[in-house]
């Protein structure tokens, strides 16, 4: 037995010896291949708590599980090499209370930025504490002392989540499947998703959740097999259609098959479309999200402090007017459209609309609003120049976040990080739409709007940020952009449609993170795994399904992938926990200044495999044009929870759909 | 002594901890987390606990000290200290936090000051106890033989 231990602890440092190279992606490719077979052994983990003495027994007992361990007493030396070295991690453990940066707002950053699981640990164990962390997005809260047993098992979350992730993918991926079946996987994802929120609605979803995860194995094996659909890529023009024809429909009403015959485009398909028009809408919810406490982190801006003050900026101007929440989707679209149609970069955008902006101080944030600015303002010109604008506007982004930049290069179809653009240009749109729909494209009304939006909509710290009340005539039923002051643009879109705002997972990685997660700044992961899968951009699932494909590797991504029969569900914290977690109570929304709202920056890679994951299932949840409208209708004024799952269907049969690789075969079957 | 006999104290000795209180189940986890690739963890870890929960006294004392006393930072360091000797199983210095916090919330300064004492105490009275037991261990091993493994079964 010790030497078996051994020789897996060999083999463990092996791999680790691979990953802490860090030198890109073959290392961590390489490491990933070889700790797949033995997963969950290898699993890195990184542990940051100020207490050296529980750091040093965490990490004796995490090496006994056969993880790999980092461990960080201090919490920005932990962000700072989460940053760095981004997709080298797959969970983290996190102290609450820790001297230089609270436990929860770590796990905000992590969750906006990097869409990890976050478990938190604290010796206090009180309900309210424990419920503070759910809200925040944590996946789990262990309670200190904590027990070699309670270690083995967090590797569950991180399946967890990139299997929900996933299982979006596939579903906005696959339209053609029964509504039924949709149906029941977003059910299911939105149970999961949130299962350890405490809200006693999301209950009966548990139990759908559950029965979900049976058959989600079968309901996989299904999809991937049939449709292996070519991408399509939004480009500006296509994008410009597709708003111009929502905005025509009304964001309400905006059915994909309308949109469609509206667009008149040969060779798309509903699917298409209802992926594309899921995005925008989830896009929109984050914007409206972001603007209400200018902590809103953009997971679009990779480099926190570099898109500090930009992002803020531009962030401000859709977050604003997403967090008077007063906004309908139409004003968002309007205002997105309208700030697309600004020429010059984002950052020139986002302070021309100094109505919008509100001083979100945090750096992430901004990068997303830039995002929308951009978006916006491109949408709005509407002019065969404005393609160019879009791309200038959107070049200082990309310096500004990776994330951001592959946003719009997502949809404009460039190269490049796009990756993660992806998903942000759907936001984009989706913003635009709302906003010509409702073509306040005046700074004034923005500004009254925003101002609204900000009244109604709660932010919640590191969570979703939930409209105060469900009633908010943003998120009222309007639109799918309902405001979810998610940290993350995944997340928050999906959890926007939910209206969650609750929070569970997450450890955060509620349920937030489900959908935009691949919001990741695809710079840093283009570079690195494949596709920038991981990082955001749902939307972007064409381009990110290029790179999932063409990469897969990962073995990680391939464990994981293999693991969506593991029963899964959402992380303990539930799927909605994702850092944004929405909270129910709302009350954390409130008093906490959003730090990373709802916006995941996305630009922490996470490893292929999660890419790949989070690819599809974004594509699954955006494909899934039917479910969306209705649910996102219904759900929208319901829990927001509802909604989410229905987003966070993790998509692994939608891996198939990519190009298959020799080892996403092998994981697949 | 034999070596027998002194792994029989140490036994015996271990065991007595943990019927009076000193130490709880965590410290049979720390022991477990003790193998051939870590042979000193738990002298390490528990070395370790008694310099931080050293600073955090001293940081007590101070802190109480102050003619304002800020009881969130108070109260922040008590709450690690309850961490920390709650890992390596220190069940009285534990509870004797628990009580700390209670003081701390209610703001009662007198509260505060005894149970800082009794920390204290509680810290220094198990420090002896594992400096003890270690000092057995020492022996096993110097005499070529194994620490027993403690198996509690009360």
């Amino acid at each position: 037995m010790a030497t078996m231990h051994r020789v897996v602890q060999s083999s463990v440092s092996t791999s680790d010896a691979t990953t802490t190279t860090y030198d890109g992606l073959t290392s961590c490719k390489a490491a990933d291949i070889v700790i797949s077979d033995q997963f969950p052994a290898g699993l890195r983990v990184l542990v940051v708590d100020d207490d050296i003495t529980c750091l040093k027994i965490l990490e004796q007992m995490l090496h006994r599980c056969r993880y790999h361990v980092t461990t960080c007493p201090q919490a920005k030396v932990a962000l700072n090499l989460l940053r760095e070295r981004k997709g080298c991690f797959d969970v983290i453990l996190s102290d609450v209370y820790m001297p230089d940066m609270d436990g929860y707002k770590l796990l905000e950053h992590v969750g906006l930025e990097m869409d990890l699981p976050v478990i938190m640990m604290s010796a206090d164990g009180s309900t309210r504490a424990v419920m503070k962390g759910i809200r925040h997005g944590a996946c789990d809260y262990l309670i200190k002392p904590i027990r070699e047993e309670e270690l083995k098992n967090i590797w569950q979350h991180v399946v967890r989540k990139k299997w929900n992730e996933n299982k979006e993918l596939e579903h906005s991926g696959s339209l053609d499947d029964t509504d039924q079946h949709k149906q029941g996987h977003d059910d299911a994802e939105y149970a999961s998703s949130v299962n350890d929120a405490t809200d006693t609605s999301l209950k009966p979803l548990k139990k759908r959740s559950n029965s979900k995860e049976e058959d989600d194995g079968e309901i996989d094996n299904d999809d991937p097999s049939t449709s292996k659909k070519p991408r399509v890529v939004w480009s500006v023009e296509l994008h410009q259609q597709f708003v111009s024809a929502v905005n025509q429909l009304g964001i309400d009403k905006a059915v994909p098959k309308r949109i469609l015959e509206l667009m008149n485009v040969p060779g798309l398909t509903r699917e298409n479309v209802a992926s594309h028009l899921q995005k925008f809408r989830l896009y929109l919810k984050r914007i409206s999200g972001v603007a209400q406490q200018g902590g809103i982190a953009n997971p679009l801006c990779g480099p926190v402090e570099a898109n500090v003050k930009i992002g803020s900026l531009g962030s401000f101007n859709i977050q604003a007017l997403a967090a008077s929440g007063q906004i309908p989707p139409q004003t968002l679209a309007a205002l997105h459209a309208e700030l697309l149609g600004r020429p010059a970069g984002n950052l020139v955008v986002a302070m021309d609309q100094p109505a919008l902006l509100q001083a979100s101080p945090q750096g992430p944030k901004c990068i997303q609003v830039d995002h929308g600015v951009a978006f916006v303002q491109h949408s709005v010109k509407s002019e065969s120049s404005s393609s160019k604008h879009f791309s200038q506007s959107f070049a200082p982004v990309e310096d500004v976040a990776s994330g951001f930049r592959s946003w719009p290069s997502n949809n404009i179809g460039t190269a490049g990080p796009s990756n993660s653009g992806g998903l942000s240009s759907q936001n984009g749109n989706m913003l635009i739409d709302l906003l010509q729909q409702q073509q306040q494209l005046q700074k004034p009304q923005q500004r009254s709007t925003v101002s609204e939006l900000r009244r109604s909509i709660n932010v919640q710290p590191s969570c979703h940020v939930v409209p105060s009340q469900s009633s908010a005539s943003f998120r009222a039923g309007n639109s799918p952009v309902s405001v979810t002051q998610n940290g993350s643009y995944s997340r928050t879109a999906v959890i926007d449609y939910s209206l969650i705002s609750s929070q569970s997972n997450c450890p955060s990685l509620n349920i937030g993170q489900v959908s935009d997660v691949n919001l990741q700044t695809t710079g840093v992961l283009s570079g690195y795994i494949p596709p920038a899968s991981v990082s955001p951009s749902v939307s972007s699932c064409s381009v990110n399904a290029d790179n999932c494909a063409s990469q897969q590797v990962q073995t990680s991504s391939m464990t994981f992938k293999a693991s969506r029969r593991l029963p899964g569900f959402v992380h303990s914290t539930s799927n909605i926990p994702d850092p944004y977690g929405s909270t129910k109570s709302g009350d954390l929304l409130n008093q906490e200044p959003f730090n990373n709202l709802g916006y995941i920056n996305k630009g922490t890679c996470l490893p292929a495999k999660f890419a790949v994951d989070e690819f599809q299932s974004h594509l699954s949840s955006s494909s899934h044009g039917k479910v969306f409208s209705e649910n996102i209708g219904t759900r929208v004024k319901q829990e927001p929870s509802m909604e989410f799952g229905d987003n966070a269907k993790v998509g692994i049969p939608m891996l198939q759909q990519f190009p298959p690789n020799d080892l996403m075969s092998v994981f697949t079957e | 002594m034999e070596l027998v006999q002194i792994q029989r104290r140490l036994v015996d000795y271990t065991k007595s901890l943990f019927m009076e209180g000193f130490l709880d189940a965590q410290f049979l986890q720390l022991q477990q987390l003790q193998d051939d690739s870590n042979p000193d963890f738990v002298f390490e870890v528990v070395s370790l606990f008694f310099e931080d929960s050293e600073k955090l006294l001293n940081e007590l004392t101070i802190a109480l000290d102050q003619p304002n006393v800020d009881f969130k930072k108070l109260d922040s360091h008590v709450h690690q200290l309850k961490g920390s000797s709650s890992s390596i199983g220190a069940q009285r210095v534990k509870n004797a936090c628990i009580a700390f916090r209670n003081y701390c919330d209610v703001q009662n300064i007198e509260g505060c000051l005894t149970c800082l004492q009794q920390v204290k105490q509680e810290c220094y009275l198990v420090k002896n106890k594992f400096e003890t037991l270690f000092r057995l261990e020492q022996q096993i091993m110097a005499s070529g033989g194994s620490v027993p493994t403690i198996e509690l079964g009360f």
